[in-house]
């Protein structure tokens, strides 16, 4: 169990109220989770105490911004644990981590013919990064099709790989569904030695995480969703592979001699991080880190799926609630529709009563025409959220259908 | 009841959001475009006819999307239709300004002009793209040649 009520007074934002009356229930964590007093008090620090840039400074303040920046990295390595801090790219979001991989890896691995398998529920940046590999390398992308609870059909998903499948990239958590992606789907493509990338932007802050354990190649996440700053973006890649990969960027920080003719680029991680990083946010992100293993993922994953069955089974009672995907394994994120009101007044109207829900495609909208609605409202949990929060939301929802009513 | 919400969704917004006036393509049409709001999903068509003295004759949109979104379409058809395009060029900019809370400014509408209520977008920033994506369609369409 968790102590809720002392991990609310961590976040002063739960204090605002909205519009000047309602409490707020911030129930949007799936699109960016609210920060802690500890990492907005650290960071402010930082810039006071210590700041400076990295990596290429003599003086004290330059050795204690690198000695923290590298800290930081330690941090996350240890937090999905991987072999090495090497293998732990800074980017400044989980998009660039992904079109990172889809740039370097084509450009290395992809040629004419050969495929990529998706799934039909990824996000639209686990999807775009690929459509500009298909469209410069000629390549095809196989998509695999999911079930209405948001799980991969294993047999159809085997039967897309082959020996011209160069790399597959699931989510791991998805961000409409809150459903997981199984073990086994990995295996398939460890069996096959296929390199799978997995967007682990939802998972990172609800599972416990081992990227050894998964039998993933690559795993994105950032910072944002995991009570860190924005800005920051964790790209993680075996450490075999990513020494082969070409570079992405060029500049500073990422060369080991350069003459008028050309350049040598140094070593991991340092080869993917050209320019001066987001220093101070990965310092952010480590405190973040801190934080949430103090708290324990495995709790933090308890007390979220209680929440989530609380919810789960309050809206399946309402008659004019839609649900996107009710099993049980759902993990803090439940897309829904209310009958006949389109998810923009859902959000409208529970904004007014303090409760912050997402309301669209959510970037995914081939999944949104393959469930055959324009859009559907999401609510999605922390750590810092409430079952009395949930009592709340359920009595603003019948609210709106009751005003909505004809 | 929340007084932002009632301004939000008066009855004519709700009457229009259900029920769209207007509501198809034209049949004989000399101008339409395709709108979308991207960052929901939101689509309008919209298609007209312009007489030769600049006239909005017949004027229709289709679509899907909310009920700020179809309502602000539907309203838009009735107000444009039989109008001038040079006075519709200019409403097009008191509605801009009225739904993002620039009401003291408008040069045409007045709170007595249908479109007035939309007025309580301007409580919801996030919401001005919704009202203000037909509008933005009917203007892409008059620059289409």
């Amino acid at each position: 169990m968790i102590n809720t009520a002392k991990i609310r007074k961590d976040f002063p934002i739960l204090d605002k109220k909205i519009l000047n009356q309602k409490d707020l229930i911030y129930f949007d964590t799936a699109a960016s989770a609210q920060k802690p007093e500890q990492v907005i008090s650290e960071m402010d620090n930082f810039y006071r105490q210590n700041y400076s840039n990295v990596s290429r400074g003599i003086h004290t303040l330059s050795v204690e911004s690198t000695f923290a920046f590298e800290e930081a990295r330690v941090k996350v390595q240890k937090f999905i644990n991987a072999s090495s801090e090497k293998e732990i790219i800074f980017t400044k979001s989980a998009t660039e981590s992904i079109n990172l991989i889809a740039q370097t890896f084509a450009e290395k691995n992809i040629n004419e013919g050969d495929e990529i398998v998706l799934t039909t529920m990824e996000h639209h940046s686990n999807l775009i990064p690929w459509f500009l590999v298909r469209d410069k390398y000629k390549c095809t992308i196989k998509f695999a099709d999911i079930d209405k609870n948001g799980h991969i059909d294993k047999e159809h998903f085997a039967s897309l790989l082959n020996d011209k499948t160069k790399i597959v990239a699931i989510t791991h958590l998805s961000n409409v569904f809150g459903t997981e992606t199984n073990s086994e789907i990995l295996k398939l493509c460890n069996d096959r030695n296929i390199p799978v990338l997995l967007d682990g932007c939802q998972s990172a802050a609800h599972l416990d995480i081992d990227v050894q354990k998964l039998g993933c190649d690559f795993y994105v996440f950032s910072g944002h969703k995991l009570y860190g700053p924005s800005g920051i973006g964790i790209l993680y890649g075996k450490e075999e592979i990513l020494e082969q990969l070409p570079p992405y960027q060029g500049g500073g920080g990422m060369i080991a001699d350069v003459t008028l003719d050309g350049a040598t680029f140094t070593g991991l991680p340092a080869k993917y991080e050209a320019g001066t990083p987001p220093i101070v946010e990965a310092f952010g992100l480590g405190v973040a880190i801190d934080y949430v293993t103090e708290i324990g993922m495995n709790n933090i994953n308890n007390h979220e799926t209680e929440l989530t069955k609380t919810a789960l089974n309050e809206m399946m009672d309402l008659d004019f609630v839609e649900i996107y995907g009710t099993s049980s394994d759902k993990n803090s994120i439940i897309s829904f529709n209310l009958e006949n009101i389109h998810s923009h007044e859902v959000a409208s109207f529970l904004d007014v009563e303090g409760v912050a829900i997402r309301a669209g495609h959510h970037c995914c909208q081939p999944l949104m025409k393959k469930l055959n609605v324009n859009s559907t409202s999401r609510m999605s949990f922390g750590i810092y959220n409430t079952a009395d929060e949930i009592k709340v939301f359920i009595n603003a929802i019948k609210k709106c259908r009751d005003f909505f009513k004809k | 009841m929340n007084d932002l919400l009632k301004e939000l969704y008066q009855e004519i917004i709700l009457d229009h959001g259900q029920e769209p006036r207007n509501f198809g393509t034209c049949e004989n049409h000399n101008k339409s475009a395709d709108g979308h709001n991207p960052l929901c999903g939101d689509k309008v068509h919209l298609s007209f006819y312009l007489d030769e003295n600049d006239i909005i004759n017949d004027i229709k949109f289709s679509g899907e999307g909310c009920a700020i979104s179809i309502a602000s379409a539907s309203l838009m058809t009735e107000k444009l239709k039989g109008m001038k395009l040079s006075e519709a060029q200019s409403i097009f900019n008191d509605f801009t300004k009225l739904v993002k809370g620039d009401a003291d400014t408008l040069e045409i509408l007045n709170d007595e002009d249908s479109l007035y209520a939309l007025k309580g977008v301007e409580a919801f920033p996030m919401r001005v793209k919704c009202a203000t994506l037909a509008w933005h369609t009917f203007k892409s369409a008059v620059e289409n040649k």
